[in-house]
């Protein structure tokens, strides 16, 4: 039931937030930013009931993985986004956040087998967390970024153009999240090849999912090499997140999915 | 009363700018106009003058208009002024002057200069003594509308100027230009200006031009720093903005120059705006990554757009401001009680106080914490007695003059006040409907505001 009710304040928040972008107003950012905090506050309840005090109590599964990293996306994006008064970003970040939200709901068993728990796994499942919260958000930012530009390039400078941050501040906050996420993706990709014993993938999914975790990583790290090397930034820069980004939600939908 | 509002004047609407600027008033002579008004026959009076429109705003009689063109013509020389003056009075002078300070009248609407100019007359009228409590109302009450219009309608959105919109897009593209470089290329009149614009928002300015004497000159001129000609593609590659306003028949930033320069700035992102006609800048170099390329007709486009915007803006605006006239009306007729139900509260207050003094004078030890009690009892008492007769009063107010009479005619007798319609007692709460403090708990404090009579005009309109 409080899955159900968390879910339907993300979606409001969705709502207001694309609201927002589209007609602007003070009373609507007010609206989504109130319906955001609401539905996070609602999604702690939902995790510390279901995950800290719940039958998952001490459990690994990729539910409680996947919560956490809806949660952690929605957290970060109301701490930075208020900081780097980026709030226009929640109209681009909300969404995906349901989805990661509506994809836990997916999966309400765990997955990980008894052979792989260690004490090891849970640092692997937070870093990971972690990692692709700040890629979720490096994502929204850089779609952000793509949709401004195409303001400024089309000649259109109306609501949407005056509400987004401009171009020079989107790119610096995709390198940003880039640079928290790549580290922690690092990580996450070593001590997964710890647990399973180098990339030894017992099935086909598994070695799917492993494969684009690395391909996210090759592809980050291009970012960040090209962007200090050659002076990426702007478009290509971004085009280049959204591409990991790809990577990586192959990833998540991998586990959503499961090995079935 | 003694009148209604009066506007008689000109504008860009109404007449040319060779007839505008015979009119135009400035500096010491607005206060002496004004005073002029008043010896013709006004009661309050102010001037507006702007390059866009001169109008005389005033309080006064029925003749008072005729009084004020013929002192408007005596100052445009005995110029025909008739064909171009418009008058409003009572409503019509409230709407005017509402739409007026809110820039619904103006050459572009939303423009934020006329607010600022109508607060200066008010001030120079205000210095002069030539405001009162009807004017001072009105104007009170024009600068909240106007403010509301800003904040309540998209009216002021987007830039609707070439320099402006060059601003905002920079914005767009920079986080901020403080510290970030503008280059000029050229030194024409149109690229002056829009740098200007970026070095008001923080930007350092370079200029270069093929005559250096001319790049020096303008440099000088606007705060910005020389540099030569050949050097631009130096230039560029330090620029983040770039503004070409060359006379060249051809491009001068080529679509090879610019993919050079953005390689050597390393991508970062190069704004440039072309207002040269013909164009300084190969449009393929538009298409470039991380550069940004505005001719004179895109932004041209752009203002034409926010135009729009606003226009669309208007009815809401209008429809504020129709409220707002309104507001005024029903105080503007409410103050014409204003006078009895000030006698007559003063009528029921003293009554009561006298009674409340007899008993008390009976009464030994009261202490001054009593003595305050029983202010506050003979306030609270004559809140409660005249409360419903001042409601009556004040519907009265709105309706027809027919009843108006025989209410204020009723609550004379009855009360045995003095006859209203006497010389007109002063606005004693400078300009404020008088209150019958029925919503007011601290009758002491109350009761002191009341002997003391403001002097300011009201900030805000109280609502009858």
């Amino acid at each position: 039931m409080l899955f159900a009710i968390t879910a339907v304040a993300y979606a409001a928040s969705c709502a207001l937030f694309a609201a927002y972008l589209w007609e602007g107003g003070q009373r609507l950012e007010r609206y989504a930013k109130v319906s955001l905090w609401l539905a996070a506050a609602l999604h702690v309840a939902y995790h510390i009931d279901t995950v800290a005090l719940g039958e998952r109590r001490g459990s690994y599964d990729i539910h409680a993985a996947m919560s956490a990293l809806s949660l952690f996306v929605a957290l970060g994006y109301l701490v930075f986004g208020k900081r780097l008064k980026l709030v226009v970003l929640g109209a681009f970040i909300t969404p995906i956040n349901l989805l990661l939200f509506l994809g836990a709901g997916l999966r309400d068993r765990s997955v990980v087998p008894p052979g792989v728990r260690s004490a090891l796994l849970p640092l692997h499942i937070s870093v990971n967390v972690l990692g692709y919260a700040a890629f979720t958000l490096a994502f929204a930012v850089a779609i952000a970024y793509l949709l401004q530009e195409r303001q400024i390039r089309a000649k259109r400078i109306g609501g949407v153009f005056q509400r987004l941050p401009s171009l020079d501040t989107l790119d610096k906050a995709a390198l940003r999240c880039v640079l928290v996420g790549f580290p922690l993706l690092t990580v996450g990709i070593v001590t997964g090849a710890i647990l399973t014993g180098g990339f030894a993938a017992a099935t086909a999914a598994e070695g799917t999912r492993q494969a684009f975790a690395v391909a996210a990583w090759v592809v980050f790290a291009a970012v960040l090499l090209l962007r200090v090397s050659a002076g990426w930034r702007g478009r290509r820069a971004a085009f280049g997140t959204l591409i990991g980004f790809a990577c990586a939600c192959v990833v998540l939908v991998g586990y959503v999915v499961g090995d079935t | 009363m003694t009148g209604e509002l009066v506007v008689v004047g000109l504008s860009h609407r109404t007449a040319p700018i060779a007839v505008r600027e015979k009119l135009a008033v400035a500096g010491d002579d607005l206060s002496a106009i004004t005073k002029s008004i008043l010896e013709a026959g006004a009661a309050e009076a102010m001037i507006v003058s702007t390059c866009n429109r001169v109008e005389v705003y005033a309080v006064g009689g029925s003749d008072l208009g005729r009084s004020v063109r013929a002192t408007l013509t005596r100052r445009a020389g005995g110029a025909k002024l008739d064909a171009h003056l418009y008058e409003h009075r009572g409503t019509e002078a409230v709407r005017h002057l509402f739409r007026v300070t809110s820039s619904l009248d103006s050459m572009v609407v939303g423009e934020p200069q006329i607010l600022g100019q109508v607060k200066e007359a008010f001030g120079v009228a205000t210095e002069a003594g030539t405001i009162g409590p009807l004017l001072g109302r009105c104007l009170h009450r024009a600068f909240g509308v106007a403010k509301r219009v800003r904040t309540e309608t998209g009216i002021a959105e987007g830039s609707v100027s070439v320099s402006s919109v060059a601003v905002d897009l920079a914005r767009g593209i920079f986080s901020s230009l403080a510290g970030r470089t503008v280059l000029l290329v050229g030194a024409g009149k149109m690229g002056r200006a829009a740098s200007q614009h970026l070095v008001s928002a923080g930007a350092k300015l370079l200029v270069t031009n093929r005559s250096p004497e001319r790049a020096t000159a303008l440099a000088d001129d606007v705060g910005g720093e020389a540099r030569p000609w050949e050097s631009l593609r130096d230039l560029l590659v330090a620029a983040d903005v770039v503004v070409c306003s060359t006379s060249a028949p051809g491009f001068v930033l080529t679509h090879s120059l610019v993919a050079q320069v953005v390689k050597a700035r390393r991508h970062r992102q190069l704004f440039v705006i072309d207002i040269a006609v013909p164009r300084d800048v190969d449009p393929a170099a538009g298409q470039l990554d991380n550069v940004f390329l505005y001719d004179v007709d895109d932004l041209q486009k752009v203002c034409n757009e926010n135009l729009q915007a606003r226009g669309r803006e208007r009815d809401a605006a209008e429809k504020l401001v129709e409220g707002e006239v309104g507001e005024i009306e029903r105080w503007r007729k409410t103050r014409g009680v204003s006078p009895l139900i000030t006698a007559l509260r003063a009528h029921v207050l003293a009554a009561v106080r006298g009674e409340i003094d007899k008993t008390a004078g009976k009464l030994r030890g009261l202490a001054p914490e009593d003595k305050k009690s029983l202010e506050v009892l003979a306030e609270a008492i004559t809140s409660k007695v005249v409360h419903p007769a001042l409601v009556e009063l004040r519907r009265a107010a709105q309706a027809d003059p027919d009843t108006q009479e025989e209410v204020l005619g009723a609550a004379t007798r009855m009360f045995g006040l003095p006859d209203p319609r006497g010389p007109e007692t002063p606005d004693t709460e400078g300009g404020h409907p008088v209150d019958d403090g029925s919503s007011q708990k601290g009758g002491a404090s109350n009761a002191h505001s009341r002997a003391e009579p403001s002097s300011s005009p009201p900030s805000e309109l109280e609502r009858p």
